[in-house]
């Protein structure tokens, strides 16, 4: 047979990349319960590091299923609120049910457009708030999780991730433990313009809410930065509203304080 | 048999694709930080260079000499997509798949498999092209674990990350080395292995 005619050529080529793809439909269907099984407890074990429980490594080495139990056993709600910070959902904490990648990436593009939105609150027990952020790095969706303490304001932790940012370069945004430990103790600031800012060449000195920049990584480090300022952007009011609350508790505490101690004093 | 012994030898010692051939130096510099790495790309790029070789050589007389470059990359790229899936389906190298990040998906772009299948599968019996593909991948993943050994040692004192170097010594002053983290201590260290291999094996030297 002439394996060089035209006909034959396109013949052999097209049934090959069929047959290809029959392959990686049928490989991928498969195995995709198993991945996705994985994958959820790497979004989890993320939200844990970031909320101060434990190292990334903590996580892996302890397994999927002691992991998903340990966030079982200390989370306190894990709410699904929208743009008004009106509760719209409910996450199953007993199956540690939480916003996968692409859901996130889903909630992007309406937070990029300005409609609906559904986007998940992870409050633990200790009082550590969870949220994520996600965006376009350099070469791929970056995205993250950032812990606030209980005045919803002070930053505890932060952990990122990517899809394929240079390794060594924005890489580090997950790699460098010491550009995450930036976050810890700075605040997100809702009255600035910016609430909280990643800045090429350095923070200025004493800057509360913003951190520096990955050095060689200038574009992962502003889609990181836009990133995190347009999910702040998407809960706003529920930070606001968290932080309004919080103020209001330690305000009546003080009350009941120097009600408590007038009353001895007396 | 004496024939598919130097099938097997050859990419190994002679033929070694990083030394002698020159292949595959990027993800060599790229993937050999720690062993654990190192070994599950070894263990993958033979698996698909093995794969590939064997697939191709079985095509060998049915695919039409214009388009074979693009029937190789389809079926290689076949190969490193199962490898990667089957990686991200278990738990125990899910992680792995993780911190080795693009480069599992970048066995596609490593000279090492199109070399094999070109030079090789192309004009041999499915057998031998299996037996040089996995010669090859671990000729490859030989060089690869050399690396990652020293600079896991230097680098962060740990093998597979366990200590091993002793925390008395850290008290007395050692410290690991930072430079043998980066890429560049990589090229040295390749190249002192070339070195090594030219200088025992006078069929190398270039007069």
């Amino acid at each position: 047979m002439n394996t060089n005619s035209n006909t034959y050529t396109v013949i052999y080529t097209t049934i090959v990349v069929v047959l290809v793809a029959a392959i990686l439909a049928f490989v991928s269907q498969k195995l995709g319960p198993m991945q996705a099984a994985n994958e959820k407890a790497e979004t989890v074990s993320q939200i844990l590091t970031a909320a101060g429980f434990g190292d990334k490594e903590h996580w892996a080495e302890i397994g999927n299923s002691a992991t998903l139990e340990f966030y079982s056993d200390n989370i306190e709600s894990s709410i699904l609120v929208d743009i008004n910070a009106d509760q719209t959902g409910n996450l199953d904490n007993t199956q540690a049910q939480v916003y996968s990648t692409s859901q996130l990436k889903a909630q992007n593009y309406n937070i990029k457009n300005g409609t609906d939105i559904q986007v998940p609150v992870y409050q633990f027990k200790n009082k550590v708030v969870v949220f994520p952020v996600y965006g376009a790095g350099l070469w791929g969706p970056v995205w993250g999780y950032i812990a606030v303490a209980d005045d919803f304001k002070t930053i505890v932790g932060a952990y990122f991730d990517h899809e394929g940012e240079t390794p060594g370069l924005g890489g580090k945004i997950k790699d460098d433990p010491a550009f995450r430990a930036q976050f810890a103790g700075k605040v997100i600031d809702l009255s600035a313009e910016k609430p909280f800012s990643i800045v090429r060449g350095g923070a200025p000195e004493g800057a509360a809410n913003a951190v520096d920049a990955i050095t060689g990584a200038t574009m992962t480090s502003k889609g990181l930065d836009a990133a995190i300022n347009s999910w702040i952007g998407a809960y706003g009011k529920t930070l606001l509203q968290g932080q309004a609350a919080s103020e209001f508790i330690k305000a009546l505490e003080e009350a009941i304080q120097s009600e408590t101690k007038a009353v001895e004093e007396e | 048999m004496g024939k598919m012994k130097d099938t097997f030898v050859t990419p190994l010692l002679k033929g070694n694709p990083i030394t002698v051939l020159v292949l595959g130096i990027c993800s060599s510099l790229a993937v050999t930080v720690e062993l654990k790495g190192a070994l599950v790309m070894a263990l993958s790029v033979t698996i698909v260079t093995g794969l590939s070789s064997l697939v191709c050589s079985l095509l060998r007389n049915t695919i039409p000499n214009r388009v074979r470059i693009i029937i190789q990359l389809v079926v290689v790229s076949l190969m490193v997509i199962l490898v990667d899936q089957f990686l991200k389906a278990f738990e125990s190298t899910y992680a792995i798949d993780k911190s080795l990040s693009v480069y599992i998906g970048l066995i596609i772009t490593n000279c090492i498999v199109m070399g094999r299948i070109e030079a090789f599968a192309l004009g041999n019996k499915p057998f031998p092209s299996l037996v040089d593909g996995l010669a090859s991948g671990m000729g490859y993943g030989a060089i690869l674990l050399i690396v990652a050994f020293f600079r896991e040692l230097l680098g962060s004192g740990t093998l597979f990350g366990y200590q091993v170097i002793p925390e008395a010594l850290y008290n007395a002053g050692y410290v690991n080395n930072g430079l043998v983290i980066l890429p560049p201590f990589a090229l040295i260290l390749l190249g002192c292995i070339i070195w090594v291999h030219r200088s025992l094996d006078k069929e190398l030297q270039e007069k």
